[in-house]
C-alpha cells in the first residue's frame, strides 16, 4: 500500500464522513419521530416538578397492606409457574414436530412458520384476546403465558433437538425401540437439563409479563399495583411496587441459582 | 541514561521477588536481561517504565530538558510525561487486534497529543507518513491497512515495535520479544532492535542466550532478585548453568515442560564467534 | 454422557429426577387450587374461543386504511420504540462506562450506578409508565419515556460487562506511552466494545417494539391503545385486523432490523 493511498483512506474527514452521515440521518429520525411522539422536554421537567409530591406520597409505603397483598403476590407467582410449566409442554410438542432429524419437511416448515408467527404476538394482545373468551382471572393468565412461551421455547428446544447427536437416537433405534421410546429415551432425555433450564430462563420471564398481565385482567400483585395507583391510594401502591420489586428480585435469583447448578451438571445430569 | 538503584519488592505473602537490583544503561548500549523463569526479570523491567511501583529503591530517568527523576516517588501526572519517553515492547505484543497495524503504530504518540485532537483522530499527514515509514523500516509496510488480528505473530511483533520506535523515545524496553517467535524471526527481530541502541539505551528481557551473545553489548543476569551477572555478553557454560542451573534441573524432573525452556547451545564457545557482527 | 452408548441415566439418577417431578408436580396442582385455576375450563368452555373467533372473522381489513388513526397509531409505536431505544441506549452505555472497573477509577461512583441499574432493572415497567402518564399526560411521550427508562435498566448492566471483559493487555500498553484514560477509552476499549453495543441497540429495538405495543394499554398509545380500544368496545372484527397488523409490524421490524445489523456489522470498520 502506498503512502498516498494510506494518507488518503485514513484522513479523519474520510474516516468520519460516513459516520457523520449515519449520525445526521439518526438525529433527523430522532426528531421526526420526536414529533410523532409529541415529545415535550419543558413538559417532562415541569412534569417532574409537579410530580414530587406524588413522588413524596409513594415514598411512604402503607404497612398494613402487605397482609392483603400476600394472596395477589402468590397468585402471580403462581400463574407464571402454571403458565411456565404448561407452556414447556406445549413448545415440547411443537419442538418435536418442528426438529428436522425427526420430522419430514412438510410437516417441519409449516410448524416452524407458526413457532415465528407466534413470536410476533404480543402476550398481552393473547391476553386480551382470551379474556374476551373466557372473562377476567387467571385461566387467561396462566393460558397467555403458555401460548406466549410456545414461540420462544418450541424453537430453541428444536434446535436443542436438532444438536443431539444422530450416533445416540440411532443407537436406541438398533435395539428395536418403538418410536414411542425412541422419542422418549433417544430425544427428550438427554435433553431435560436444556429442557429444563430454558424453562426456567422462561420463567423470569413469566413473572415480569404477569405483572403486566395481571394488570389487564389475569389478576394478581399487577392487578393491585395499577388498581390503587388509579385510585390514588399511593401508600399501597408502594407497597404492591416493593412486593413486585422483591418477587422479580427473588425469581431471578432462584432461576439463576437452578440454572448455574444445571449447567455444571449437578443436580438433573 | 537510566540508573537502577537498590529496588527491591516483595509479594503479598511476603516472599521477596526483587531484592537490591541496581544497574546504569547509557546510550549506546544493548542490555540484555537473563534469568530462569520467576527470577524476577520481567518484574524488573515493569518497574522501569512505572507499571510496578518498587517498595524501596530508586529507578532514576532523564525527561527531555535533562531533569532527572525518580520513577519509584513521582506524581502520576509527571509519571505521564516521562513514560511518553521511555519506549516498551511487551511479550504478548498487546496491541488493539481492533485497529489496523498502522494505528496501532500512531497510538503510541498519544501521550505526546491534546487529548482532544486524539480523541478525533486527529493524526496528522506527517505524523502517519512517519508511522509508515516505521512499518517500512520493519519490512511490513504492505500491511499497514491490515487489521492486526489478521497478522500473523512475527508481524504482530513488528508493528508492536514500530510502536515503540514512533513513539521516539529515549530508552527503549522489550519484555521477551522473541518468545513468540521461530528462530528465523527472532534473528530478525534481534537485528532490527541492535541499532536502536545507536540512540537510546535499550534493555530487553530474553530467555535465548545465544541471541543475546550475539547482538547485545552487555547482559544482566537475574537470579532469586538478584544482580548475578553484568558484563560480556559471551556466556561460558559454567556460567550458564549457574544462571539456569535450578530451572534445567525442574526441566529435567517436570512431567510437563514449561514452554519458555531456554534454548542453551553454547555447547562450543567458539560457535557464537563465528558470525559475531 | 456424550458415548456411542444409549444414553442411561444411574439408578440415583433416575430417582432423583423422579423427586424432583413429582414436587413440580404437587406444586403445580396446589398452585392451581389455590388461584382456581381450571383446566378443564379449556374443554367445557372452549366453546367460547371459537364463538369469539366466529364474531371476529373475516378481519375488517379496510379499518387500516379507512381509518386515518390506525396509521397514526403505527407510526406512534415505532416512534417510541426507535426513540425509547436511542436515547434508552446512549444513556445506558454513558451510564456502562461509569459502572465498568477498567473505565470509572472512583468506586464510590462504580457502586452507585451499578445500585441504580440494578433496581431500574426490576422495576417494572407498568409502574413507570403510571407515572410518567402522571407527570407528562397520556400519550405516546409517556410510553417512550417509559422505554428509555426501561432499556436503560436491561442494557446497562450488559454493556458495563462488555466493557469489563475486553483486553486489558493493549490497555496496560497505551497507557504506558503515556497516554490518558479517555484516550485509552477511545482507542482500546471503544473499538472492541463498539460492535455489540450496535448489536443489541438492533436488539433493543425489537424489544422496544413489543413492549411499546403493550404499554399502548396503559396510555401509552399507539397501535395498543387501538386494539385495546377495539376490543373493549366489542368490534371484534376491527380488533382482528389490528391484530394483523400488529404481527406485520413486530415481523417487518424484526426482519428490517436484521438486515441492517447484518449490513452494518459485516464489513467496515465494525466487522
Amino acid at each position: 500500500m502506498s503512502m498516498k493511498e494510506i494518507s488518503f483512506s485514513l484522513h479523519p474527514l474520510r474516516r468520519y464522513g460516513r459516520v457523520l452521515l449515519v449520525a445526521a440521518g439518526i438525529l433527523l429520525l430522532a426528531e421526526g419521530a420526536a414529533w410523532v411522539c409529541g415529545a415535550r422536554w419543558g413538559l417532562l421537567f415541569k412534569g417532574i416538578a409537579s410530580s414530587t409530591d406524588l413522588l413524596v406520597q409513594l415514598s411512604s409505603p402503607d404497612w398494613s397492606a402487605f397482609a392483603d397483598l400476600v394472596q395477589p403476590a402468590l397468585n402471580s407467582v403462581f400463574i407464571a409457574i402454571v403458565g411456565t410449566v404448561a407452556g414447556t409442554v406445549i413448545s415440547l410438542v411443537f419442538a418435536l414436530l418442528a426438529a428436522s432429524n425427526l420430522t419430514p419437511p412438510w410437516i417441519r416448515q409449516p410448524v416452524r412458520a407458526l413457532l415465528g408467527l407466534e413470536r410476533a404476538l404480543p402476550e398481552i394482545v393473547i391476553l386480551l384476546f382470551l379474556v374476551a373468551a373466557f372473562g377476567l382471572g387467571p385461566f387467561a393468565g396462566v393460558l397467555a403465558l403458555a401460548i406466549g412461551s410456545v414461540g420462544m421455547l418450541g424453537k430453541l428446544i428444536a434446535d436443542a433437538i436438532e444438536e443431539l447427536d444422530p450416533v445416540s437416537i440411532e443407537a436406541i433405534q438398533a435395539v428395536g425401540a418403538t418410536r414411542v421410546q425412541v422419542v422418549v429415551f433417544g430425544v427428550i432425555q438427554p435433553i431435560v437439563p436444556s429442557i429444563i433450564s430454558f424453562a426456567l430462563f422462561r420463567f423470569e420471564y413469566s413473572i415480569r409479563l404477569s405483572v403486566v398481565l395481571g394488570a389487564v385482567g389475569a389478576g394478581g400483585i399487577g392487578l393491585e399495583l395499577y388498581r390503587s395507583f388509579v385510585q390514588l391510594d399511593y401508600g399501597r401502591a408502594t407497597a404492591s411496587l416493593i412486593v413486585t420489586l422483591l418477587l422479580v428480585f427473588l425469581s431471578e435469583r432462584l432461576s439463576g441459582f437452578l440454572r448455574k447448578r444445571i449447567k455444571e451438571g449437578g443436580r438433573f445430569q | 541514561m537510566i540508573e537502577v538503584c537498590n529496588i527491591s519488592k516483595s509479594l503479598p505473602g511476603g516472599r521477596k521477588v526483587l531484592d537490591g537490583i541496581s544497574f546504569t544503561v547509557k546510550k549506546g548500549e544493548f542490555v540484555g536481561i537473563l534469568g530462569a523463569s520467576g527470577a524476577g526479570k520481567t518484574l524488573t523491567l515493569r518497574c522501569l517504565n512505572g507499571l510496578l511501583r518498587p517498595d524501596a529503591g530508586s529507578v532514576i530517568v532523564e525527561d527531555q530538558d535533562g531533569s532527572r527523576w525518580d520513577l519509584c516517588n513521582i506524581a502520576k501526572s509527571r509519571l505521564r510525561r516521562l513514560r511518553r519517553r521511555i519506549g516498551i515492547v511487551f511479550q504478548g505484543y498487546h496491541l488493539v487486534q481492533r485497529l489496523t497495524a498502522l494505528d496501532n503504530v500512531l497510538l503510541g504518540r498519544l501521550g505526546q497529543m491534546s487529548t482532544l485532537r486524539s480523541l478525533f483522530y486527529g493524526f496528522t499527514d506527517r505524523e502517519r507518513e512517519e508511522a509508515l515509514s516505521a512499518l517500512n523500516k520493519l519490512n511490513i509496510g504492505n500491511v499497514a491497512g491490515m487489521r492486526v488480528s489478521r497478522l500473523s505473530g512475527g508481524e504482530m511483533q513488528r508493528v508492536a515495535i514500530a510502536r515503540a520506535i514512533f513513539q521516539s523515545p529515549g530508552l527503549l524496553l522489550a519484555d521477551e520479544p522473541l518468545s513468540n517467535l521461530d528462530p528465523s524471526n527472532a534473528k530478525i527481530i534481534m537485528k532490527m532492535i541492535r541499532p536502536l541502541a545507536d540512540e537510546m539505551p535499550v534493555i530487553g528481557v530474553f530467555h535465548q542466550p545465544e541471541m543475546t551473545a550475539k547482538y547485545c553489548t552487555r547482559v544482566i543476569a537475574i537470579k532469586q532478585g538478584r544482580v548475578i551477572y553484568d558484563g560480556d555478553p559471551r556466556l561460558t557454560n559454567r556460567q550458564l548453568i549457574d544462571i539456569y542451573g535450578e530451572e534445567l534441573e525442574q526441566i529435567e524432573n517436570a512431567p510437563h515442560p514449561p514452554v519458555e525452556k531456554p534454548t542453551i547451545v553454547a555447547q562450543n564457545p567458539n560457535e557464537h564467534e563465528r558470525d559475531f557482527f | 454422557m456424550k458415548d456411542r452408548s444409549i444414553n442411561v441415566l444411574s439408578p440415583a439418577g433416575y430417582r432423583q429426577r423422579a423427586t424432583a417431578f413429582s414436587a413440580i408436580a404437587i406444586l403445580l396442582v396446589a398452585a392451581s387450587l389455590f388461584m382456581g385455576f381450571d383446566p378443564a375450563m379449556l374443554f367445557t368452555e372452549f366453546h367460547y374461543v371459537t364463538d369469539l373467533f366466529v364474531s371476529m372473522s373475516p378481519p375488517n381489513l379496510s379499518l387500516l386504511w379507512a381509518d386515518k388513526t390506525i396509521g397514526m397509531a403505527v407510526l406512534e409505536t415505532v416512534s417510541m420504540a426507535f426513540l425509547g431505544t436511542l436515547i434508552g441506549g446512549v444513556l445506558a452505555m454513558l451510564l456502562a462506562f461509569l459502572a465498568a472497573e477498567n473505565t470509572m477509577p472512583s468506586r464510590p461512583v462504580r457502586i452507585g450506578v451499578r445500585i441504580f441499574l440494578s433496581v431500574d432493572r426490576v422495576i417494572p415497567p407498568l409502574f413507570i409508565i403510571l407515572i410518567f402518564v402522571a407527570a407528562v399526560g397520556l400519550g405516546p411521550f409517556a410510553g417512550m419515556l417509559t422505554l428509555v427508562v426501561g432499556t436503560v435498566g436491561t442494557f446497562g448492566q450488559l454493556f458495563a460487562e462488555i466493557i469489563e471483559n475486553t483486553e486489558s493487555a493493549p490497555a496496560d500498553a497505551i497507557y504506558s506511552v503515556g497516554a490518558t484514560r479517555w484516550q485509552v477509552i477511545r482507542y482500546v476499549i471503544l473499538p472492541q466494545v463498539l460492535p455489540s453495543f450496535i448489536a443489541n441497540f438492533f436488539y433493543a429495538f425489537d424489544l422496544n417494539i413489543r413492549v411499546a405495543i403493550g404499554l399502548g394499554i396503559f396510555g401509552g398509545g399507539g397501535i395498543g391503545f387501538q386494539l385495546f380500544q377495539a376490543m373493549r368496545v366489542l368490534h371484534y372484527r376491527d380488533a382482528l385486523a389490528l391484530i394483523l397488523l400488529t404481527m406485520l409490524l413486530i415481523l417487518a421490524s424484526e426482519k428490517l432490523s436484521d438486515l441492517l445489523r447484518s449490513r452494518l456489522l459485516s464489513r467496515g470498520p465494525l466487522k
